[in-house]
């Protein structure tokens, strides 16, 4: 797609090192937000003020409240996470909902960024929103390229109006905004409920449940389909680095490389063997598997990072279990 | 409470633009009892504002709605402004079909264009394509506004059941449009020049190529088709409204059709360092000849000698 640039990206400073930034986050008390705010207090630079909100700060599909809320810091950087999200069943049932609550969300957060002027703003699209319909492995350029899968069109389409407003904000407003786009997260602080959860989360506490009532685990879906799963600690450093160093005005995949893509059975042995479950597991192949495969390139983030090293499945898998436990009471079921 | 619930309150958002009166003037021609039509315009209700919105759908209580109203333009517009088509255009949309909802409107027909097809595509393009690929560069945060329409409608209906549908229409043109040289569409435009060559005297000079081809649709047939739709059309998917494939026109036989009805002299000039936008964008109205065989459009030549007439009596007034 050719657009215009009004700013060249070459021609935007990265961090100078004493000049002072803020950088506000949406979205602060999500799965990612937990992450970024433990990464961001070992990581955190001496000229860098971090300032994590969600939604008890301000409804963000108020106008008035998100100018507020953001006003109140003046930003010169946000990270926009806040989003409603879900599991695939979830978003089977809620399509409408999540469309409406994530358009309002971020075209009220665009539109207050660009009165104050931020620097640069970064949000979060993801590779589910991705054509269904498409050659392998998905690159980023492939966005607009077909209709996303049918399960997740309202959240799907949501997300990719994000890079619209990419696109026409900068062309219109020169306005720095971008996105990134991680694979299938997990981590510790995930929604982990039964009916709503991403398989991770979903399959962690299932089988938290049938080790304590001792039944076996039945797992919905075939077992076949294929995920690249990225750990929220890794997500979280990748996201420090692009809103200190990443300029680039197309998007950029945040995931483990191809190589290290694997089916939901092999991530079930993982979840079982984690956890000491000794029952027995079943697949309810009634149940719909979603999209099989959604394997996407990291040529481009490997040119920017060749060296990143990513949390190996099964310690993420064991520290996500490990704070599941730790935490029952009190997450998110 | 028999007969109450056949009759029918029909809320039209845009209604002072080029669509809404001809909606206007074909329902006031038909006058049928169990209807009542409402015109808005934005003096109305601000649409990008949720609130004012709901105050005006709860004023009029609307059992049907035909969504006309958005930010629109011709090709040079959009190049300036694309943020801004994308901004107001989502605002309105997700506004008005939320209302829709929250009164439990029982029949929705939004309108989109034709321009919001995929650019890269095989012709003629077809109502399944929508979301093939990405629209053309010039007007892309228009299109996706109205592809937004198309989302929604389906997840409205897959989660709530609601009946919002949308008709897919072909360049319009008639009286009541926009005539503004600068921002306008093709048709009014040339229309414009057509009047300002004869009684300004300004040679009759044309943006681009003249190449480009495009298919017309006269207001009057639109707002006929609009009115079936809303009354009889039961689909969620969109429909495409247009004439024939074999009445695609070039911009230069659209330019010579207004020279004669100003009765020019001069020739006609091409100005080819001004972009020509999309050279095609045929489109299939095999759906709507599979509902309606048998309806006449109004011969192109004939509609832009009357959008002319209307043009000279109303010169003063008119948007431009």
């Amino acid at each position: 797609m050719r657009f215009h640039r009004f700013v060249d990206p070459k021609d935007l400073p990265n961090f100078i090192m004493d000049e002072k930034v803020t950088i506000l986050v949406t979205g602060g008390s999500g799965m990612l937000g937990y992450a970024l705010q433990r990464v961001v207090k070992v990581e955190k630079r001496p000229n860098e003020e971090w300032i994590f909100i969600n939604s008890k700060d301000g409804d963000l599909r108020d106008i008035n409240q998100t100018r507020k809320v953001i006003e109140k810091y003046m930003p010169t950087h946000v990270l926009h996470l806040a989003s409603a999200v879900s599991g695939m069943f979830r978003n089977i049932k809620f399509n409408s909902d999540v469309l409406l609550t994530n358009q309002s969300i971020n075209t009220n957060v665009y539109q207050v960024c660009k009165d104050i002027k931020v620097k640069k703003l970064i949000s979060c699209l993801s590779t589910c929103i991705y054509p269904d319909n498409v050659t392998y492995p998905i690159t980023e350029s492939m966005l607009h390229n077909g209709a996303p899968h049918i399960t997740s069109i309202g959240y799907s389409f949501s997300k990719r109006m994000l890079d619209v407003m990419n696109r026409c904000y900068r062309m219109q407003y020169g306005c720095n905004f971008l996105s990134v786009i991680p694979t299938n997260l997990y981590g510790p602080n995930d929604n982990f409920s039964l009916e709503d959860a991403h398989v991770i989360p979903g399959l962690i506490h299932k089988v938290h449940r049938c080790k304590k009532e001792d039944t076996p685990l039945i797992v919905w879906g075939t077992g076949k389909p294929l995920r690249q799963f990225i750990f929220s600690y890794d997500l979280a450093k990748l996201m420090i680095w692009a809103i200190r160093e990443y300029n680039d005005e197309e998007n950029i995949f945040f995931s483990v490389d191809e190589d290290d893509e694997i089916s939901i059975k092999e991530l079930v042995e993982i979840v079982v063997e984690e956890s000491g479950f000794k029952g027995d597991v079943v697949f309810d192949e009634t149940k719909t598997d979603g999209q099989y495969k959604k394997t996407v390139s990291t040529a481009k983030m490997r040119q920017f990072l060749p060296d990143f090293k990513f949390t190996p499945i099964r310690e993420g898998i064991r520290e996500t279990i490990r704070w599941f436990e730790e935490n029952y009471e009190t997450a998110r079921t | 409470m028999n007969g109450i619930s056949k009759h029918k309150v029909i809320l039209v958002t845009g209604g002072s633009g080029l669509v809404g009166q001809a909606i206007k003037k074909v329902s006031e021609e038909e006058n049928r009892s169990d209807e009542k039509w409402i015109f808005l315009a934005s003096k109305d209700a601000d649409l990008r504002d949720l609130e004012e919105t709901r105050a005006i759908f709860k004023e009029y209580k609307p059992t049907h709605v035909v969504h006309l109203a958005a930010m629109v333009g011709g090709l040079y517009k959009h190049l300036k402004v694309n943020c801004d088509f994308l901004i107001f255009n989502v605002r309105i949309n997700d506004n008005v079909l939320q209302c829709c909802k929250e009164m439990g409107v029982k029949k929705v027909v939004s309108c989109l264009s034709t321009c919001i097809f995929p650019d890269d595509t095989t012709y003629p393009i077809n109502e399944t394509m929508i979301h093939d690929g990405p629209p053309h560069d010039s007007n892309f945060g228009y299109s996706y506004a109205k592809r937004m329409i198309v989302v929604m409608n389906r997840a409205y209906n897959m989660q709530y059941g609601c009946r919002f549908t949308s008709v897919i229409p072909t360049n319009i043109y008639g009286p009541n449009d926009n005539f503004s040289v600068e921002d306008g569409h093709v048709m009014p435009g040339l229309i414009h020049k057509g009047y300002l060559a004869k009684h300004k005297n300004i040679p009759f000079t044309v943006c681009g190529t003249g190449t480009p081809r495009r298919q017309f649709i006269y207001s009057i047939d639109l707002a006929k088709l609009i009115m079936w739709t809303l009354r009889e059309y039961d689909e969620i998917d969109p429909i495409i409204l247009s004439v024939d494939k074999e009445d695609e026109v070039s911009v230069q036989e659209v330019a010579e059709m207004v020279k004669e009805a100003f009765d020019l002299k001069d020739e006609v000039q091409y100005d080819s360092s001004k972009s020509d936008g999309q050279i095609k964008k045929t489109a299939s109205n095999s759906k709507l000849r599979k509902y309606l065989p048998d309806y006449k459009f109004t011969p192109l030549r004939q509609g832009i000698k009357e959008t002319a007439e209307w043009l000279e009596a109303h010169y003063e007034t008119a948007r431009k």
